[in-house]
């Protein structure tokens, strides 16, 4: 019975089909509310799905001169990671299906595991645009790294724990945002920057290096990694929404407070200009990591003094 | 390019074209770059070459006239009006005042999509999408205009050899200004996001600085040069159709950077709404044609038109027939194309595009064969030896 439920945690629910269908609907919700905000029509609801089909059928090209084994690899990691990550978040507002003390820093870690993949893609092959994107990604992800984890640290030394269940269980229903805006605000653009959402899309910036380290995937490698991002933006939005607003205590406050969140990305992503990655690392280093350590400074003499 | 393989293996070239998103005609562009900055660039141009010179000549003038009209796909109007205008002169017709006036009109409702359409273009390098969706949706409401006027949106063959076919209506009219009311405001708007949003900002000041010597030294025309500072635009310093009875403030701004490109195009899209609101209030009474001798007699003349790329230049000369003997264009991306070449040494690889942009390059217009040396005794080429010409250097490729 156990291994039953253990395999749907992992084929359906949270895992598996369940993240593949929310990450295209949110992809689609992203997609639209950003097409509405620059006065499109956007695609129709089961575009992503289409994308995705297409892309599946489609052939896939190895280049010559890439390590194929890796090239093949990439991609189901960079999927595989955000997926595992989905166990240790409260999806849809239930409680996390797999929990130990530290899962915030795995999970952490697993939402990084894209960023990397898709480095070290784009360094396996030689196509030119490709290294310049991958250089651009991995100088990218040592920039927004920090910020991010010191940013997420916020509730959890409020807490007092660095276990997710646990921090979402002790903070229930206290809105975190009010106390600590700075944090949440670094969280929110450092999602972003981890999905190489539109002002951080410079690893990607299609006027100048096509489409980056993943210009030279097609077919179901470029539909793995896309499906990853997805994921991972829905995971991010959980993990941000649990943290900082107030818990997630049931499927409705998880829907409403993770498309609350999208509508401001996407508001973010409509209003900005591309930043250039020198003025990506810039804003990092110099404002995000020095307010982000600014908030824990506060937090950490805050808490010593209440106790 | 030997430090290009050194053992160091930090440059190297990232090609920009022929095929590439940033690129929206086909051009070849090479930037050696060491990590971001780039220390070289070059260009290849002629991948749109069309022969369009050669085609004319075989062609009558009003033939001729909808061939070159095919030049551009954004600034027809200017190359179809400067072969009406040509042989006008070699014929030594004027065309009456209301077609000039009508010309007039046209040129500026040509600018303002122009304008627009590059702000869009612009934008679109720049990763500014909200902006390339909202200038390009306002920009339809000159297309409307254009193809109520005319019958097409692109290519509105408004002109006649002698005067133009279409005329304006009250109706039109009312409409043309409600439309420029419109854009009016909305340029407006533009005009402060391009000089006051500061993450766009980030992207346009400082870069690509050119001044005014530099300018003058690589012979930069149109609104490049007026953002350096120069004074350079063919509807003041030669009034031609009816700029002299609607004379045309000159914009310029001293900056010379990209945010000045910005600014200037825009603040023209102010003074051409301006411009457009005059001549249809005060469009001259009177014919639409004059008469042209079908044969124009032997003479050379030189045509030079304010495209909204800056100055167009064409070389007529007539033979006595109804056919011309030599038709020469000079469109004015490639005088500002060597800009491009100096400004983008130095800056981020991610400026590229935009330096790029920036003199709203049109490759198709300015491709043409330049034969630098000579390889047969004649000068002159007939059909078949330069098809033999284009067969031979097809195959001769590497």
């Amino acid at each position: 019975m156990d291994v039953l439920r253990q395999l749907l945690i992992i084929a359906i629910f949270p895992g598996g089909i369940f993240m593949l269908l929310i990450g295209l609907v949110y992809a689609w919700i992203n997609g639209k509310l950003i097409a509405r905000l620059q006065n499109r029509v956007g695609p129709r609801w089961f575009q992503p799905f289409a994308d995705m089909l297409k892309l599946i059928t489609k052939e896939e090209i190895v280049p010559e001169g890439t390590n194929k084994l890796l090239f093949e690899l990439l991609p189901i990691v960079a999927l595989a990671g955000p997926m595992t990550a989905a166990l240790y978040v409260p999806m849809a507002g239930l409680r996390p299906s797999s929990s130990f003390q530290g899962d915030l820093i795995v999970t952490i870690y697993l939402l990084s595991l894209m960023t990397l993949c898709t480095g070290f893609a784009g360094a396996n092959t030689r196509d030119r645009f490709s290294t310049i994107g991958a250089t651009r990604a991995l100088t990218q992800l040592f920039s927004y790294e920090a910020p991010f984890l010191l940013a997420l640290l916020g509730p959890a030394i409020v807490a007092g724990t660095w276990q997710i269940s646990e921090i979402i269980t002790t903070n229930q229903g206290l809105w975190l945002v009010v106390t600590q805006p700075i944090s949440f605000v670094i969280a929110i653009i450092g999602l972003m920057g981890k999905l190489e959402m539109h002002p951080f899309d410079a690893p990607e910036a299609k006027t100048e290096i096509v489409a980056g380290a993943l210009t030279e995937y097609s077919g179901r490698g470029l539909a793995l990694f896309k499906v990853g991002h997805y994921v991972e933006l829905v995971i991010g939005l959980t993990l941000v929404a649990a943290l900082f607003l107030g818990g997630l205590a049931n499927p409705l406050m998880f829907l409403l407070k993770t498309l609350g969140l999208l509508l401001g990305i996407s508001f973010l992503e409509a209003l900005m200009t591309r930043l250039r990655i020198d003025q990506t690392v810039g804003l990092w280093w110099r404002y995000g990591s020095v307010l982000a350590l600014l908030q824990l400074v506060i937090l950490v003499i805050w808490s010593t003094l209440v106790s | 390019m030997a430090e290009i393989s050194s053992d160091n293996g930090r440059k190297f070239t990232i090609p920009i074209g022929p095929q590439h998103p940033a690129l929206k005609e086909p051009g070849h562009f090479e930037f050696v770059v060491d990590g971001e900055v780039i220390q070289e660039a070059s260009v290849k141009l002629g991948y749109a070459h069309r022969g369009i010179e050669k085609i004319v000549e075989d062609r009558n003038y009003t033939q001729a006239m909808y061939i070159l009209e095919r030049v551009c796909g954004i600034c027809s109007h200017v190359h179809a009006s400067a072969l009406a205008m040509g042989a006008e002169q070699l014929a030594g017709v004027e065309a009456p005042p209301r077609a000039r006036a009508i010309r007039t009109l046209v040129y500026e409702l040509e600018r303002i999509h122009s304008h627009l359409l590059w702000l869009g273009v612009a934008a679109h390098e720049a990763g500014f999408e909200a902006l390339f969706m909202y200038s390009w949706r306002d920009r339809e409401t000159i297309m409307d205009i254009l193809e109520e006027i005319s019958g097409s949106r692109v290519h509105y063959s408004v002109n006649a050899i002698g005067g133009v076919r279409i005329d304006i209506s009250a109706e039109s009219a009312q409409n043309i200004l409600k439309a420029v009311d419109f854009l009016e405001e909305r340029s407006k708007h533009y005009l402060n996001v391009v000089s006051s949003d500061r993450v766009f900002l980030q992207r346009s000041r400082g870069i690509g600085v050119m001044s005014p010597e530099e300018g003058n030294r690589w012979g930069v025309v149109g609104p490049v040069a007026r953002a350096s500072g120069i004074k350079r635009d063919v509807r003041v310093d030669a009034p031609y159709a009816a700029y002299d009875i609607f004379p045309v403030t000159m914009i310029t701004a001293s900056e010379g950077d990209l945010e000045a490109r910005f600014t200037v195009r825009v603040r023209e899209l102010l003074e051409s709404t301006r411009l457009v609101r005059e001549v249809v209030k005060n469009l001259p009474e009177g014919e639409l044609t004059t008469k042209v001798k079908r044969k124009i007699p032997p003479a050379e003349t030189v045509v030079r038109i304010e495209a909204p790329r800056g100055e167009l230049m064409y070389y007529m000369k007539s033979n006595g027939t109804d056919q011309p003997e030599r038709i020469h264009g000079r469109t004015p991306t490639i005088p500002n194309m060597a800009s491009v070449l100096h400004l983008t040494i130095g800056h981020q690889l991610a400026d590229a595009p935009m330096i790029l942009a920036g003199i709203d390059p049109c490759f198709s217009c300015n491709d043409r064969a330049v034969v630098l040396k000579s390889q047969s005794h004649s000068d002159l080429w007939s059909w078949d030896q330069l098809r033999q010409y284009g067969i031979d250097r097809y195959h001769g490729r590497t």
